[in-house]
């Protein structure tokens, strides 16, 4: 993975004596609040509910070992113990001192870490498929070109202040892992006919009170101008995007006013006057980031392991979580490992510091230490023997992350919600921790499939509801916590929008709702059908029956 | 002159230092307990209260100083909508730890 150089240890370690200081300076009442809320926002730190919240980046969701272990250490030492892994690949702590925040940033800067650009109106974290460099089905790791991207935003002068905040996500594999069409800007790494790689690129996807789904600005871009496009992208934008109103700021608006073919020939013109001068990096560059992410030398592998065998005949939990949990390396023997932070009756994406070190030694001991985070709150071992897989499941089902149900349907995505969060218009984790308990066989989600529930606490759309095959989005409804169902979403290479199936429920009528949804799939389904395939053909008014009656 | 109210209201904010939600006293001083908030009754008496309030914002104690409607119905004072209600009683998971124990948890 990436190392810091001298430079970059310089200016992260800058951006924290600055802070410091900004911090002593508001302690002593030198700054306003007024003045201070924009530095502190600068360097992810939020006042929430009953506490800060500090956002930490996770560039494009890796992380060693070590730095696993630090997050840990930040957790006992300065936080309660836990830590909160986000649909941006990041980790938010829920109660850290303002006074301790720049110990805390420092002992992040030390493990090549920040909290930089996790919030405000700016590039934020680039996001990609948590399985990148191990997956068997990418045409290329896209780590480097995110990394690329994380430098050339990094305190981008011109972009510092962009009309709204502005994600990019990018990955490398046909099946998208990373919702790239829910982006501002998604990345697409493809092979053109004459075998060379280079990107689809979309534009103007994004969630919150207006869902849109990024439409295709061009077809193949050479990795060569990848930084000149996106520039003439963002320049646009910054120029043309809305100030006038924050609901309205933010690209997906501008594209649709506009249209993508009027976006598209404005960028381009853009694009020819900034093309030529130095803005894309030049091949040796390239090459010298990607060396960092060269593929671990992992040894060629019987793809049967007599361990995994005998284990899998004996053990029906440990066959599930084969199932559902690992996936097709490169490499043959090997496996992809996804760790689910989702144990039926607990807290979607939360982790303690006892699980975050125990993750890291397993890293060391079993995944060249690296760890991924993925935008579904889950973490990955990206690179596991196949005949380590017995061994290394028991340590984690030991340690409560063993549970089987990646990609299941109590796999689910829930913001913090109003449990933490001043924007929430109602509590989202209570109603994830319900759903996991009322589902709590993993026969019975077995047999349902793959099935995807996304649960955001207001129309901010932080647990990406409007992308769920069943999405949950909680609104206020004078004064009470009402959860609107909406089904048929999807954040995959079919991206879709659910639609919203009709009146809201209370937080035990959503549950219920979801249960008869889930009845109706499985009475209905045809051979193999998933559920959204089911939804698809079905429509929604078989469910709106069985949810609503027939009144 | 505070807006117009229409019921009870008590004045919420969060410590300076650690972001704990705070409830203005009678004395002046501020509470973790939501039950020992003052409560105004009417325009006059909230001015009051904001008046104090302000005043510990200026000295760097609490930011983020919101009047809101209070519920005083049962006899225990409480904010009255379910947003504020959460910042009184602490987030409703992780029973085992925080404010949810009890609000003086920490001391």
């Amino acid at each position: 993975m990436y190392a810091y150089d001298t430079y970059d240890h310089a200016m992260v370690n800058a951006r924290v004596a600055e802070f410091r200081d900004q911090v002593d300076r508001r302690m002593k009442g030198e700054l306003t609040e007024e003045e201070f809320r924009p530095l502190r926002l600068m360097n992810g730190l939020y006042l929430q509910l009953h506490a800060y919240m500090l956002r930490v980046a996770i560039p494009y969701g890796t992380l060693s070992a070590g730095q696993m272990r630090k997050l840990a250490h930040v957790a006992r030492k300065y936080d309660k113990g836990y830590g909160h892994f986000t649909t941006r690949q990041n980790i938010q702590y829920n109660w850290p001192k303002l006074s301790e925040t720049p110990d805390i940033l420092q002992e992040l800067s030390d493990v090549e870490m920040h909290a930089i650009q996790t919030s405000g109106n700016c590039i934020r974290n680039v996001t990609t498929d948590q399985f990148a460099g191990a997956a068997a089905d990418e045409v290329a790791d896209p780590r480097p070109y995110a990394e690329l991207i994380r430098q050339w935003s990094t305190f981008h002068p011109e972009f510092s202040f962009l009309p709204r905040k502005f994600k990019i996500a990018i990955t490398g594999a046909a099946e998208d892992r990373a919702a790239v069409k829910w982006h501002d800007i998604g990345l697409v790494l493809k092979q053109n006919e004459a075998g060379e790689v280079g990107f689809e690129v979309l534009a103007g996807g994004g969630m919150g009170r207006t869902p849109v789904i990024a439409k295709s600005m061009r077809e193949f871009l050479p990795i060569s101008d990848m930084l000149s496009y996106l520039e003439a992208m963002l320049r646009v934008y910054n120029e043309q995007g809305r100030r006038d109103n924050k609901y309205k700021a933010r690209i997906k608006i501008l594209v649709d006013a506009m249209g993508i073919d009027e976006y598209r020939r404005q960028v381009d013109a853009e694009w020819e006057k900034i093309r030529h001068v130095p803005i894309d990096v030049p091949e040796e560059e390239v090459a010298r980031i990607k060396a960092f992410f060269a593929p671990p030398p992992l040894p060629v592998l019987a793809d049967a392991a007599t361990e995994v065998d005998e284990l899998e005949n004996a053990n029906f939990v440990f066959k599930a979580w084969l199932a559902n949990n690992t996936g097709a390396h490169k490499v043959p023997g090997h496996a992809h490992v996804t760790i689910s932070l989702k144990p039926h009756g607990g807290i979607p994406g939360d982790a303690t510091d006892e699980q975050m070190d125990l993750v890291a030694d397993l890293a060391d001991a079993y995944s060249q230490s690296e760890i991924r985070v993925s935008h579904e709150q889950n973490l990955i071992l990206p690179h596991v023997a196949k005949s380590d897989l017995p061994a290394l499941w028991s340590k984690l089902d030991e340690a409560g992350l063993g549970t089987p149900n990646a990609g299941l349907l109590t796999d689910i995505i829930a913001c913090p919600g109003l449990d933490y969060c001043s924007l929430a218009n109602t509590r989202s984790i209570p109603i994830a921790q319900t759903i996991t308990e009322r589902f709590d066989d993993i026969k019975r989600l077995m047999d349902i499939g793959p099935l995807k529930i996304k649960i955001s606490g207001c129309i901010n759309s932080c647990g990406h509801h409007h992308a769920g095959h069943i999405g949950i989005l909680g609104v206020d409804r004078r004064g009470e916590e009402n959860y609107q169902l909406l089904l048929g979403g999807s954040g995959a290479e079919d991206a879709s929008k659910a639609a919203i199936l009709g009146p809201g429920f209370n937080e035990a009528g959503i549950v219920d709702a979801v249960e008869k949804v889930v009845a109706v799939y499985l009475g209905e389904r045809e051979d193999d059908e998933t559920f959204l395939s089911a939804y698809r053909r079905l429509g929604p008014d078989v469910f709106k029956e069985a949810v609503y009656g027939t009144d | 002159m505070a807006k117009k109210i229409t019921g009870p209201q008590l004045i919420l904010a969060n410590r300076l230092d650690d972001g704990r939600a705070v409830f203005l006293t009678a004395t002046g001083t501020w509470s973790n307990a939501a039950a020992d908030a003052a409560v105004a009754d009417n325009e006059a008496e909230l001015d009051t209260l904001m008046t104090v309030a302000q005043a510990a914002d200026l000295a760097n104690f609490v930011v983020s100083v919101t009047p809101v409607a209070a519920d005083t119905s049962n006899g225990v004072t409480a904010p009255a909508h379910i947003k504020f209600a959460m910042q009184a009683r602490g987030p409703s998971v992780r029973a085992d730890l925080g404010y949810q124990v009890s609000p003086n948890w920490e001391q």
